[in-house]
């Protein structure tokens, strides 16, 4: 655990960068400092290594003052990835990743083995791009690079600034994801520093919010978007922040895992009948072996034809459902998109799991927040 | 263009001089004039071809065909007058009035020569742009860009433009050139030595502290405006001076003023944060003043008296036991270098390849220090008693060798300092920021992160400074320094361009020679990493 007491960062002209930050920075989470620039969100990072002296209060890791040790082995014990990367261009990519287990003076074989291990982690394959040189590499894979170097020689605690920063908005998601499945396997305590706020709530476990030096909040994504202290919190989050929220649901959280089913072979009144019992608009047609979504049929037509067949409005899984693992926000672009109030979601191969709806969706931003703004009025077109 | 020139001149201009000796001025034959052998007319219709593949469109087959014509303008240029002179010089009687003396008659190259090889250069660069321009192999334009002017050098080496006048007078100085030309290797390569570790000395201190940077990057850039030749009179009269004193005093005052700056530099950085900001540049200045007294000293003494030692062991009658083993060990780590860059990758073998080629080297170097010890002995002779001992004995006087070594020092230092004052500069931050996050400590942040990065910008400082350095070497002999100027001032003095030549080329061929073995040097340490970079 990473423990501020009362930090406080002065500069001699009198700027007080960080003012008394107290903040406790959990075992093997990611902890988000962000804020608008100027806030002492980096300082605060940079004080943990000491990459800046602290002028009073303490920074405890583990229960020690980080002054307890030298400032080299203290660094060597932390990962550090910024967001101009800063890989040394004259080392191959071996090297780069080798450097703090070389500092620490490992045996060469096992500095070998630990490298291959981190490429791999990383998404490199260690025989192609051991020996190649940081120039080239895309930008995307520089960065990789440089996780892995963060990663070198085990370290529990890494420091990240912006370190998906300087990558474009496509690759920034990739590198995203697998980061956050790196970090389920490798459980580190992670001080991620952003300014962005859609990254935040991506990455951190908690969010630390920072103005003028002082912390603001310091919550769970979810609780600082569904009650943000102060108007200042509100506008930094948003106005949208009722979708920002959703992002944070998985879709396999919301559903109704057993909605209205009817295999192709079955006939009409089956259908009619799951759709009376369970008191909704539609039912889902599935594959009878493959469970695969075939279509769908609701009340009106399930009323005027004799076999489901005809009554069913045939689709691919591709065009009407939505994937398990997406968000509750991918949910409801959807469902505006297509103007569904009731979305089936399948699995990867297309079989069906379960469905969700748009009052789903609403009780959820409804549940514990005063402010939330109403939802797109839904669209009518299954009536 | 070039071809065109090239015509003209070969048209209008005389091609070759036929002088009767060194002194009296002769006649000038013309291409037309050259009667009896028909043969010359292909240089002019060499020089016509060009214009006709201009209109080519593929750029690769006309960067060949221009190539392949530029060397041979530049060959014929070079060989066929030499070999209608050879003509002429057989009935040199016939050409020439009766009062003249013909002593050594020769052939000199004239206008309408210069012109054919500057016109033969222009095609073939025009030739060479186009084949970089159509991304042929670097080596393959290295070749064609060199086979000319090899043929031209081999057919010198094995004496076949003998008739020309510079070939003439090189028959009858060959000794004095070996001399001169180790001289001025000497004194060059001493004064680069001296000028790299003081020039780099000063410009780390310029990029590590930003406020006595603008005072060192003036200093060095005001000592490169004085004018060679003034600077040579304003060493003149304190370094006979000086050469009259004792090394005893001077090893005294040197300590003395050395201990002053460190105690003066001592005494500001403790007060410095209380110093009103006005007062600090002031004092920033008078201590670089004082430190510069010991630097000066320092720097004098060392470089009178390595170059004395190193021409000593340059023109050492044991040249080939000492010397030839120290190159001997050099070529073998340079082998070893060579093997493994070669070798596929393997732990193991790279290592014992590493510690050998390192061991090599240091043993190199130990050799080498051992040997100029070993020459300072032999030059000091008998007189090392520090009582008696002059700093004349270490070879400082107004005139000589050491005013010249001094002012090649200081002229060596602008690039020496301002470009290792942007290799540091010019390192990213985040590179640097990267490497204190990650526990490195100050000095391995300089060993092996600043230092590698800024290597190549220092490197090209160093040969800018060499090939400036071989040029200005020329004029030292106007204070009796000696080397290739020897011949240059002579020929100027005689208003005889052949002795003007036979120093001249040499030292073209140094400058050359120097930037290539130094861009081998910087080739095989810069990493690949950041060497395309630097192309680019």
């Amino acid at each position: 655990m990473i423990e501020f007491v009362n930090v406080v960062k002065e500069y001699p002209n009198g700027f007080r960068a960080v003012d008394n930050l107290s903040l406790q920075l959990p075992t093997g989470e990611i902890t988000v400092l962000i804020g608008p620039s100027g806030c002492g969100k980096t300082t605060s990072m940079r004080m943990i290594n000491r990459l800046i002296d602290t002028t009073r209060g303490e920074i405890l890791i583990d229960g020690r003052s980080n002054y307890d040790m030298s400032v080299v082995e203290l660094r060597r014990k932390i990962g550090y990835a910024i967001q101009q990367i800063g890989l040394f261009p004259h080392m191959t990519i071996f090297e780069n990743v080798a450097i703090v287990p070389r500092l620490l003076k490992w045996q060469d074989s096992r500095i070998r083995k630990r490298v291959d291990e981190l490429l791999e982690l990383v998404g490199l394959n260690p025989d192609t791009y051991r020996d190649s040189y940081p120039r080239q590499l895309s930008g995307g894979q520089q960065q990789r690079v440089g996780v892995a170097r963060a990663l070198g020689a085990d370290p529990p605690i890494m420091l990240m600034d912006e370190p998906f920063g300087a990558i474009d908005p496509i690759t920034r998601e990739i590198l995203q994801d697998e980061f956050l499945q790196i970090q389920e396997r490798v459980g580190k305590t992670i001080v991620f520093v952003t300014h962005d706020i859609d990254e935040a709530i991506k990455m951190g476990d908690r969010i630390a919010i920072l103005r003028d030096g002082r912390l603001v909040q310091f919550d769970t994504p979810d609780t600082i978007l569904s009650n943000p202290i102060n108007r200042f919190v509100r506008d930094f989050v948003g106005t949208d922040r009722a979708l920002k929220r959703l992002g944070l649901y998985r879709v396999s959280e919301l559903m109704n895992t057993n909605p209205p089913r009817v295999f192709m072979s079955d006939n009409i009144n089956k259908a009619l009948e799951q759709i009376e019992k369970q008191g909704v608009l539609s039912a889902f047609v599935v594959d009878e072996e493959t469970g695969v979504l075939k279509g769908w049929v609701d009340r009106e037509n399930a009323r005027k034809n004799t076999s489901l067949l005809d009554a069913m409005s045939e689709s691919g899984h591709g065009d009407i459902a939505v994937r398990e693992n997406a968000t509750a926000r991918d949910v409801l672009s959807a469902m505006v998109n297509r103007g569904f109030r009731v979305t089936p979601v399948v699995d990867s191969k297309g079989r069906l799991k379960g469905s969700i709806t748009l009052a789903a969706l609403q009780e959820l931003n409804d549940m514990d927040n005063d402010y939330a703004p109403t939802l797109p009025p839904a669209l009518d077109t299954e009536e | 263009m070039g071809s065109g020139l090239a015509a003209f001149a070969f048209f209008f201009l005389p091609l070759i001089e036929l002088r009767p000796n060194r002194l009296a001025s002769g006649i000038g034959f013309s291409l037309l004039e050259l009667q009896g052998d028909y043969s010359y007319l292909v240089l002019f219709f060499l020089s016509l071809i060009p214009f006709a593949i201009a209109y080519r469109t593929d750029v690769g087959g006309r960067g060949w065909q221009l190539a392949i014509l530029g060397n041979l303008m530049l060959v014929f240029s070079f060989i066929l007058p030499e070999r209608a002179g050879q003509l002429i010089l057989t009935d040199a009687v016939t050409y020439l009035s009766d009062d003249v003396i013909i002593n050594n008659p020769r052939i000199l190259p004239s206008g309408g020569m210069f012109f054919g090889i500057f016109g033969g250069y222009m095609v073939l660069f025009g030739g060479l742009q186009d084949l970089r321009r159509a991304d042929v192999a670097r080596w393959g334009r290295l070749a064609i860009g060199w086979i000319g002017v090899l043929f031209i050098v081999f057919t010198f080496a094995t004496g076949g433009l003998e008739n020309y006048s510079f070939m003439v007078e090189l028959r009858n100085n060959g000794e004095r050139l070996q001399e001169v030309t180790i001289q001025h290797i000497t004194f060059v390569s001493v004064s680069l030595l001296i000028g790299f570790f003081v020039g780099i000395g000063l410009g780390l201190w310029a990029a590590r502290s930003e406020r006595v940077a603008p005072l060192i990057l003036y200093s060095v850039g005001i000592i490169q405006t004085v004018p060679s030749l003034a600077l040579f009179g304003l060493l003149l009269a304190p370094l006979a001076v000086f050469g009259a004193r004792l090394f005893s005093d001077i090893a005294l005052q040197f300590i003395v003023f050395l201990v002053i700056t460190i105690a003066y530099g001592a005494l500001f950085s403790s007060i410095q944060n209380r110093v009103p900001s006005m007062a600090r540049t002031p004092l920033v200045i008078i201590g670089a003043l004082i430190a510069a007294i010991p630097l000066t000293l320092f720097v004098a003494v060392v470089v009178a008296f390595l170059y004395q030692i190193v021409l000593l062991r340059f023109t050492s009658d044991r040249f080939f036991d000492g010397n030839t083993l120290a190159l001997l060990i050099f070529f073998a780590a340079f082998l070893v270098t060579l093997v493994r860059r070669f070798l596929p990758d393997e732990p193991v073998r790279t290592r014992i390849l590493f510690r050998l080629n390192s061991g090599l080297i240091v043993f190199g170097v130990l050799f080498v220090v051992f040997l100029l010890f070993e020459s300072a002995r032999v030059y000091l002779g008998g007189n090392v008693n520090l009582d008696t001992l002059s700093l004349s004995d270490l070879g400082i006087s107004g005139i000589g060798v050491a005013p010249a070594l001094i002012a090649l020092t200081l002229y060596s230092l602008l690039p020496l300092v301002r470009n290792t004052y942007a290799g540091l500069n010019n390192v990213d931050p985040a590179i640097i920021d990267s490497g204190r996050g990650m526990g490195m400590t100050p000095r391995q942040i300089f060993l092996k992160i600043e230092l590698p990065l800024a290597f190549p910008i220092v490197m090209a400082g160093v040969r800018n400074a060499g090939v400036a350095l071989v040029g200005i070497g020329t004029i030292a002999q106007i204070i009796g320094g000696g080397g290739l100027g020897v011949f240059i001032l002579r020929g100027i003095n005689d208003t005889s361009i052949d002795l003007i030549l036979l120093g001249l080329i040499p030292a073209v061929f140094l400058a050359l020679a120097l930037d290539a073995s130094l861009r081998f040097i910087e080739g095989v340490l810069v990493s690949p990493g950041i060497r395309q970079a630097e192309d680019a």
